[in-house]
């Protein structure tokens, strides 16, 4: 008779027990790391959460591991080798980083200044040694002038350095145009100041 | 009046323009480097061998084989790479910073993953967030690494 019971509530138990397990187990676990910024050295933070609870992570190579199950684990800090170990093959994978450049025009004028016309050539260079090199032109004036008339010279700046990249064997439908005219400073200025800095054309290369 | 019947003119033939706008999607970044089986499935089920140079759109899943290995620059400066067995999600991306529109997501479902912060995390660092099955991590920059074992 109590065996008959023992039985009865095994098998009524069973499928309850089941079906909480196996999700559990197929659903596994990630381990998060912060890393040093590869290119600056810098550090950030993050913050890995579920339902259970909240870790932060903000020393170098710091890490967590969580589990649908169980809040993320206390933050321990990896090796460098282990980081080596479980993301080397990744870590060669990531694209080469951005490239930005910024270089300068006369005054009233889409003719770049001297010390640009001298370095462009070198620009010209790393941008087309990357392959598919996705290319963002952003023209801008100093504050003399009309705004409107600054939107325009900005763009004429911009569309100058999309010639040079063009003309030096770049794919134009990789190079997209802006202009932010006068409303985008370097060196912030009351209007109507003639400024150096502020007659550039900022490229950026992805 | 003719400047005027111009623009309403435009105006019509903008919004006329719009949905056929819509229904192609922007590109949102650019595969950098490929190596071994990588593909890309975009979300209507299409999958294509990962090339460099090839475009991606929002929603599209990247892929990779036992010896596959794939690096991604999205628009905001944002750069991914994955190792092999991988399967990761560019869930959302929307990069308009001019009107204020930022939101990055990225999930991760298994596999290896290292995410390296653009603009987007820069200008909005609550506008970026990577989901693995188990756990969401919210990023403040700059370089995080990922690693999903399914089992």
């Amino acid at each position: 008779m109590r065996l008959w019971i023992i039985v009865l509530i095994a098998t009524a138990l069973a499928p309850a027990c089941a079906q909480r397990r196996i999700p559990a187990a197929s659903r596994g676990q990630a381990t998060i790391v912060l890393l040093p910024d590869p290119e600056s050295g810098a550090l950030g933070s993050a913050t890995v959460s579920n339902t259970r609870g909240t870790v932060g992570l903000s020393a170098a190579r710091e890490a967590t591991t969580a589990a649908a199950t169980r809040p993320p684990a206390p933050a321990r800090v990896m090796t460098d080798s282990e980081v080596q170990t479980v993301f080397g093959g990744v870590l060669s994978a990531q694209p080469p980083p951005p490239l930005h450049f910024v270089v300068y025009f006369r005054f009233e004028s889409d003719d770049l200044a001297d010390e640009s016309r001298q370095s462009i050539p070198d620009v010209l260079r790393q941008i087309a040694a990357r392959s598919f090199p996705d290319v963002t032109v952003v023209g801008h004036t100093d504050t003399t002038g009309e705004r409107a008339a600054n939107f325009q010279l900005g763009l004429d700046r911009a569309m100058r350095v999309r010639r040079l990249l063009v003309e030096a064997g770049l794919d134009a439908s990789l190079i997209e145009v802006i202009s932010h005219g006068e409303t985008d400073l370097l060196v912030p200025t009351p209007d109507e100041t003639s400024e150096p800095r502020n007659r550039r054309v900022e490229i950026a290369v992805r | 009046m003719t400047t005027t019947r111009c623009v309403v003119a435009l105006g019509w033939l903008l919004a006329s323009a719009a949905p056929a706008l819509a229904q192609e999607s922007p590109s949102v970044g650019r595969v950098k480097v490929s190596t071994g089986a990588a593909f890309v499935t975009h979300q209507n089920g299409q999958r294509i061998a990962a090339q460099v140079g090839q475009l991606l759109v929002e929603s599209d899943a990247l892929t990779t084989g036992a010896d596959g290995r794939m690096g991604v620059t999205l628009s905001d400066e944002t750069r991914i790479s994955l190792g092999p067995n991988t399967e990761a999600r560019l869930d959302r991306f929307v990069y308009a910073p001019a009107e204020g529109n930022l939101a990055f997501v990225l999930r991760v479902v298994r596999g290896l993953a290292i995410y390296v912060s653009g603009r987007i995390a820069k200008l909005s660092p609550d506008a970026v967030r990577i989901e693995t099955p188990v756990a969401i991590v919210g990023v403040r920059g700059t370089h995080i690494a990922i690693r999903v074992d399914s089992q």
